[in-house]
């Protein structure tokens, strides 16, 4: 066959131009269906991209290096050691992976209780640093009053809205904080509010209190000690790298069970549900969408290869293989969704990129804000392009020419070349 | 391989049996024949005498019920669809009623494609169609495609591309029977001067009398069987 794969090759071109307007036609589906996914695959990528942004900057980042236990206990000895916190701290400083990472912030959780003259609620205790914490997270950037932790400062908090509203707070007011120290005595600060935020998640405006880490170590007895290391990461997409190296740098502790590095997915299980899911529905929609295209194609090319009995039968007269003859008609369905997905990704892309790269804003849908499982939803979505996406579009596209391709292929690699020779046009 | 001293076409008792709603119907029976090399030998009879088949089982388009064919001393009965495919390329040309040129491609292109898929080269290709087409009346309708020539041009197209590889014989099928007098008269001639001066082998499925007058040698087939086999002066 690849003796002869040039003849077939330019007869499959040929044959294409013949019928210009029915190739242009089923093209044209396959264009626009190329269009249609490149830029609901890129909405959708710059979606999840953007829920992914927020649950890690609302929780402990893309990668997450802590102690197995911390996780189902939340308890205080379940810390890292300090040889630990530093092997990974040096390791996110390589130069192999510092490009990758957008940010590192090494905190103290803890649950405890704030009190105040108007009563007590439970809360999240974090002891952060706060130059390190500012870039970590989004809640500087949500301040309604005050402003956020600075390094200077020792006795200070930044809690949510709810919280002050329900403690009867503002700003300058005192209150307690109290939760389990390193001793299992129940240790307290008296911290001053510095500032107010809101993040538009209940969870987190009515329990999430911000201390500096130095305040932390000193009345939990911690001193240095973090339970989480939370990296924050330029791109999703560098998650497995990542992680994978900090595995390999922590190795001793995490075989001997006393570190864990766990990646979003693992750490926030239920935005990786969300993304899939998200995911899944495209690809149904899309794969029910390219199965009708797909059957156009078939179409097209079957009701050709009907037309074209008489000249399967001459091929194989003058020399080709019953195979070759079939393949004629595969290659002209693959270069036509070859063709046809390179022109409709190209002009997805560029549509996407002309139209709505600066982003899609469904304010009026969904109004400012919205949240699911501790995350923002921003209502202005940026489309994201990947490589990989292209390439998966690509092979996708192709593939579907191909199985389109292969019964009209193997019709014409089957006829009976006299009965071929007798068909009335 | 292709042996020379060969005869163009032999058969040994060839019978092709079809079966149609339930009732066989024998459309060759029992035919047993040899073509030497650089005949004009016409296969003649009325529809239905099985010269069509005869021709297809010669030319390895249809297999035989039972019964043996040769050509070019290769036994064709036997071999593969790939095998058969190459015979047809090296050995065989096919001229049909109704023209069957490519119509996406040129008459040249048309012409040369069996010496493409051999792989003969550009110039080599140019210079043989080039030298066929001046012999045919075809020059200067090179790029012509098929729908822009006559039927008459179009069938030369057919006879260039059929001899043009050099097989060892052409099987025509009623060649003539889409042609008007003229043009199946200056048909005839090409193909009358390339057997006499280039020695091509042809055989002929027809009930055309010019066809047959202009043979050398003429079998009758009547109901499958080979009714006569006459050669003529």
């Amino acid at each position: 066959m690849t003796k002869h794969l040039r003849v077939i090759v330019g007869l499959a071109l040929r044959n294409l131009q013949r019928h210009l307007r029915r190739t242009l036609l089923t093209a044209s589906a396959m264009i626009a269906g190329s269009m249609l996914l490149i830029f609901s695959l890129s909405l959708g990528d710059g979606t999840h991209e953007s829920w992914i942004d927020s649950g890690v900057r609302m929780g402990s980042g893309h990668v997450t290096v802590e102690s197995p236990a911390f996780r189902t206990t939340q308890n205080i000895d379940a810390r890292l050691s300090t040889a630990a916190r530093q092997v990974a701290e040096l390791a996110l400083q390589n130069p192999l992976l510092s490009g990758d990472v957008s940010a590192v912030s090494s905190r103290m959780m803890v649950t405890g209780l704030a009190s105040s003259a108007a009563g007590a609620r439970p809360v999240k205790i974090m002891g952060v640093d706060p130059r390190s914490e500012a870039a970590f997270t989004t809640l500087n950037a949500q301040v309604v009053e005050g402003r956020y932790l600075e390094p200077d400062d020792r006795l200070a908090a930044f809690v949510g809205k709810q919280l002050v509203d329900s403690l009867d707070l503002r700003l300058g007011s005192r209150l307690v904080l109290n939760a389990q120290d390193v001793d299992n005595d129940i240790g307290g600060q008296l911290v001053r509010v510095v500032g107010i935020f809101q993040s538009g998640v209940p969870e987190i405006d009515q329990s999430l209190v911000h201390i500096p880490l130095s305040t932390a170590g000193e009345f939990l007895g911690s001193r240095d000690d973090v339970t989480t290391i939370g990296v924050l990461l330029n791109d999703s997409a560098a998650v497995p790298r990542v992680a994978q190296a900090l595995r390999q740098a922590l190795a001793d502790p995490v075989a001997a069970g006393q570190v864990t590095v766990l990646n979003w997915r693992e750490a926030m299980p239920e935005l990786a549900a969300a993304v899939a899911l998200d995911d899944f529905g495209n690809y149904l929609v899309f794969g029910i969408l390219f199965i009708i295209i797909g059957f156009g194609i078939v179409n097209t090319v079957l009701m050709s290869v009907l037309h074209r009995h008489r000249e399967f039968g001459v091929l194989q007269a003058l020399g080709l293989t019953p195979g070759e003859t079939g393949a004629v008609v595969l290659v002209e369905g693959l270069v036509m969704t070859a063709v046809s997905g390179l022109v409709g990704v190209a002009l997805g892309l560029l549509c996407t990129w002309h139209f709505f790269g600066e982003g899609l804003d469904f304010t009026n849908l969904m109004g400012e804000e919205m949240t699911f499982s501790g995350v923002v939803i921003d209502p202005v979505i940026i489309p994201l392009f990947r490589v990989t996406r292209v390439v998966h579009v690509l092979l996708f596209i192709l593939s579907i020419g191909a199985v389109s391709s292969v019964y009209p292929a193997i019709r014409a690699a089957s006829i009976d070349v006299p009965t071929a020779m007798k068909f009335e046009r | 391989m292709t042996d020379v001293t060969e005869p163009a076409v032999r058969t040994d008792d060839v019978w092709k049996i079809f079966s149609q709603e339930a009732e066989e119907v024998q459309a060759v029976r029992d035919v047993t024949v040899t073509i030497d090399r650089g005949e004009f030998t016409a296969l003649a009879g009325p529809s239905g005498s099985g010269k069509t088949t005869l021709l297809n089982l010669i030319g390895g388009l249809t297999r035989p019920t039972r019964g043996r064919i040769w050509v070019a001393g290769q036994e064709v009965s036997t071999m593969s669809n790939q095998e058969l495919a190459r015979l047809r390329l090296d050995q065989i040309g096919f001229v049909f009623q109704a023209y069957n040129l490519l119509p996406v491609l040129t008459a040249m292109e048309n012409a040369e494609f069996p010496m493409l898929l051999q792989g003969v080269e550009p110039e080599a290709r140019k210079a043989r169609i080039g030298e066929l087409f001046a012999r045919t009346g075809m020059a200067g309708l090179e790029d012509r495609r098929p729908g822009k020539l006559s039927g008459g041009q179009q069938q030369r197209v057919a006879v260039v591309r059929a001899v043009a590889s050099r097989p060892a014989l052409v099987l025509a099928d009623e060649p003539t029977a889409n042609l008007d007098t003229a043009s199946s008269g200056a048909l005839l001639d090409v193909m009358v001067e390339l057997n006499r001066e280039l020695g091509v082998t042809f055989v002929f499925a027809t009930h055309d009398a010019r066809v047959m007058e202009r043979s050398r040698r003429l079998v009758r087939m009547v109901d499958g069987a080979i009714a006569s086999d006459e050669t003529q002066s």
